[in-house]
């Protein structure tokens, strides 16, 4: 167990330390200066220089590539060029909006899912297979802007039962900020159980083929629970996985559903960041961000040895 | 897999009238949900305001970006500002400045008794403070700075400065809302700048960057006597907190105005007007004409356009009817004509205009061939932040190519257009835009010295001198037009014509003027 983790650990830290390297290359590779952008259009040249002096953006790539692994290493990501304020305060302060959006989601996603890949495979073409898995294809394939902008019609403007963006008032209360999270939650739920759908018809058609579950059907098991207790919980490695995944991606930022929600997440902070060329948000965001996803697939690792027991860790 | 018959046998284990109560409360809690913007529709002490973006930064002298003096205006003030007819007037300042000593001393006296936040009387420390400030960090308060001569303080009500020679933009200089002379509490003066200190109706209460700025009523402001004419005269808070919220993406603030979510919304895409005007007044409409212009600036250092015939081919060669048309759409979003201000502005100028859409492409080729024009391609540096700008690079292009030139297209992401635009060796010509302000001086940069497109030639010098060092305001307008007729014949830049800007209010928001520099000081909610 303990060599498992040791040798998981290294790997993640091989990983963050290749996505930093990239992360920083790939910023300064594209054209853009932070600075014109912070100063605005009628900054002189003068302006410019004598900023990015302040912000050691004159020095050598290396030379800034250097000091920034050096503060990342203390734990410090740097400080935006743009917020004027610690990334990671930045990123903390976006990441309960992306966090309960992300759970919401993946509940939705995996309320929709599951059932519907459940009952897909047990009535495996018959119409409520072709019903559920004709609405799998057509979630996948809608993009979620699209989505976002019929539902707000529909739900904010039309009916005025969700607001049509943002994150409740500056004092709302945590139910309000949930109600604002409904819609852009309802998006991205939608069109992940499209995934979780598909992810657990297939499993659970392996699973109901198996012997173990013609015997518990033979033992006079009610058809019920032969499907959720048998078949169910062994179906179940691939799905966690893939709803691990998920999160991950969402916790990631939902970019553009933040984005058409108006809401003050993590995607829309790097998607700023990028458009104002804010080189420590980028660099910092995504190196958490890695750091977030590896952890989550390494807990899903973990969590294959509670759902079956035949993995071992 | 145990905990769903554990849940199923404590729904059984209550009794029908707890089930129906279990049933009950959740319904409620789902309403409850569903009803809560029914609940925010009561009476309110306060303003949503959908602004366009998250502001840079809230000091008013670090960026001359129209959203931090839109929001930044309500907090600090300057000496001057300007009536609903663009003229300046006083607003810290007790009364128009005593020019003298032939247009290079101006003594401004200070308004008695004005608060700041902190709850200490304004001075004349402050002010020279908060100038002094300005002509260091601002962009447009350095270039006022190369010609003060002394700032000084002559009383604790009174200020002096003097100018190495005359320059009669100063008062406007010290009018505009953006790039702001904002005069702040002198202990407050910090780079950054942290605490906001300034007289305004409203104090700074608190931001949260990517979700709101709030601004609160400052109970103990100062307001002139003046009846309310523009920026200028009597400025009250009627509602107590102003939340400035960023709403960058375009359609959001559409579909939340028509929503009724905010009080205001900022800078909406004209293709939405219908939509507007069709919401069944949940919302309203407002146009701002003559809100801003569009401009292409040319490089006249390097590469083609440096050569000033094939600029004037180039002129020659568009349509800038055709080019807003393309830009707008709607007729009711754009003005064609070439004078660079509106009737009814004191620098309203016919001076060139004969040059102005002139769309003549046989006579654009034949001129640049007389140039000595040989094919190289003309590069067009442009950006699809502004949806117009592109739209507007597409169809010069084509005009170009029908004079037989040859173009190169650059769509760059806006941070890259503003870096780029900086090294002469990249472009000809770029795309950008500008608000329409009342002083000529105040736009386009190129005006000024040293901004990308590096004009600078005897007529333009002798032109912007006369300009302006003549303190009289009506023979400024006529010396305007010399400035203009020499942009036209050497073209450093080309003036496409006038957009009017779209925003919406709710019925909610009362009294509001409609401005270039949104502002809600007096205004109401219903």
């Amino acid at each position: 167990m303990l060599r498992f983790l040791a040798s998981r650990l290294a790997g993640m830290l091989v990983v963050l330390a290749i996505v930093a390297v990239l992360v920083f290359v790939l910023t300064r590779a594209a054209s853009g200066d932070p600075i014109a952008v912070l100063l605005g259009d009628q900054a002189t040249a003068a302006d410019i220089a004598r900023v990015r002096v302040e912000y050691g953006l004159d020095k050598p790539l290396p030379v800034q590539f250097g000091y920034w692994l050096r503060e990342v290493l203390q734990g410090n990501l740097g400080q935006s060029i743009f917020l004027q304020r610690p990334v990671t305060q930045a990123l903390w302060e976006r990441a309960e909006p992306t966090t309960l959006l992300s759970l919401m989601a993946v509940a939705i996603a995996a309320l929709i899912g599951l059932p519907c890949g459940i009952a897909s495979a047990v009535f495996r073409g018959r119409w409520i297979d072709s019903l559920f898995t004709g609405l799998a294809m057509l979630g996948a394939s809608v993009p979620s802007f699209w989505l976002g902008l019929v539902l707000i019609q529909i739900f904010a403007v039309s009916l005025g039962w969700f607001p049509v963006s943002g994150y409740g008032a500056p004092d709302a209360p945590l139910a309000e900020r949930l109600h604002a999270l409904m819609l852009p939650a309802a998006v991205l739920g939608l069109l992940n159980s499209a995934l979780i759908i598909r992810f657990t018809r297939a499993s659970m058609l392996d699973v109901l083929g198996e012997d173990y579950v013609r015997t518990a059907r033979s033992k006079g098991l009610g058809e019920g629970r032969v499907v959720l207790k048998h078949a169910l919980r062994n179906a179940l490695v691939p799905i966690v996985t893939v709803l691990g995944l998920t999160a991950a991606l969402m916790i990631g930022g939902a970019v553009v559903t933040e984005t058409v929600f108006g809401l003050p997440g993590v995607g829309s902070l790097v998607v700023n960041a990028v458009l104002r060329r804010d080189y420590p948000v980028i660099q910092g965001a995504l190196l958490v961000i890695a750091a977030i996803y590896v952890l989550i697939n390494f807990a899903i690792d973990l969590l294959y040895a509670v759902v079956d027991p035949r993995v071992k860790v | 897999m145990k905990a769903f018959p554990m849940n199923r046998n404590l729904v059984s284990r209550l009794g029908s009238a707890s089930r129906r109560r279990l049933l009950g409360s959740v319904a409620l809690a789902a309403a409850g949900l569903v009803a809560l913007p029914v609940a925010a529709q009561a009476p309110r002490g306060f303003a949503t305001l959908a602004m366009v973006a998250e502001p840079q930064t809230l000091d008013p002298m670090a960026s001359s970006a129209d959203l931090v003096g839109t929001i930044m205006q309500h907090v600090f003030e300057p000496l001057y500002t300007f009536d609903a007819q663009w003229n300046v007037v006083p607003m810290l300042a007790e009364s128009m400045p005593r020019i003298s000593n032939g247009g290079r001393t101006y003594e401004i006296a200070l308004r008695k008794g004005v608060m700041l936040h902190s709850g200490r009387e304004l001075t004349a420390d402050d002010v020279v403070a908060s100038l002094q400030r300005w002509i260091e960090q601002s962009s447009r308060g350095k270039a006022v700075g190369k010609v003060v001569d002394s700032l000084k303080a002559k009383g604790p009500l009174a200020v002096e400065i003097v100018l190495k020679e005359p320059y009669a933009p100063l008062a406007a200089q010290l009018a505009l809302p953006s790039g702001m002379a904002a005069i702040m509490a002198k202990e407050s003066i910090a780079a950054p700048l942290k605490d906001f200190v300034g007289t305004g109706p409203y104090r700074f209460k608190e931001r949260k960057p990517d979700q709101y700025v709030l601004l609160g009523r400052f109970d103990r402001y100062s307001a002139r006597k003046e009846p309310a004419n523009g920026y200028g005269g009597r400025r009250e808070a009627a509602i107590e907190e102003l939340r400035f919220v960023p709403v960058p993406n375009a359609n959001t603030r559409v579909e939340g105005a028509l929503a009724g979510q905010y009080d205001f919304a900022d800078l909406l895409p004209v293709e939405s007007l219908g939509r507007l005007e069709k919401a069944g007044g949940k919302t309203l409409p407002i146009m701002t004409p003559a809100f801003g212009f569009p401009y292409l600036v040319l490089n006249t250092r390097e590469g083609v356009a440096a050569s000033l015939p094939i600029r004037q081919a180039i002129q020659t060669a568009l349509g800038e009817g055709e080019m807003l048309a393309a830009g707008f759409g709607d007729t009711r979003f754009f003005v064609a004509e070439g004078n660079h201000f509106p009737k009814g502005s004191p620098f309203y100028a016919t001076a060139g205009t004969d040059q102005y859409n002139q769309r003549n492409a046989p006579k654009a080729k034949e001129a640049a061939a007389k140039a000595g024009y040989k094919g190289e391609p003309i590069r067009v540096l442009t950006s699809r932040q502004y949806d117009f700008h592109y739209n507007m690079a597409l169809l010069m292009a084509e005009q170009l190519k029908r004079a037989g030139f040859k173009v190169e297209l650059n769509v760059v992401d806006w941070a890259t257009l503003v870096q780029r635009r900086n090294d002469s060796k990249l472009w000809d010509i770029y795309v950008t835009h500008s608000g329409q302000f009342p002083e000529p001086m105040l736009s386009p940069p190129q005006l000024g010295d040293g901004a990308p497109g590096w004009w600078d030639s005897p007529a333009k010098k002798a032109a912007l001198q006369a300009f302006n060092v003549e303190t009289d305001p009506a023979r400024r307008g006529a010396l305007w037009g010399r400035v203009q007729q020499v942009v036209y014949d050497e073209v450093p830049y080309v003036n496409v014509g006038k957009f009017s800007g779209l925003s919406a209010r709710s019925p909610a928001l009362d009294n509001y003027r409609p401005a270039t520099w949104p502002f809600f000081w007096n205004a109401r909610i219903k």
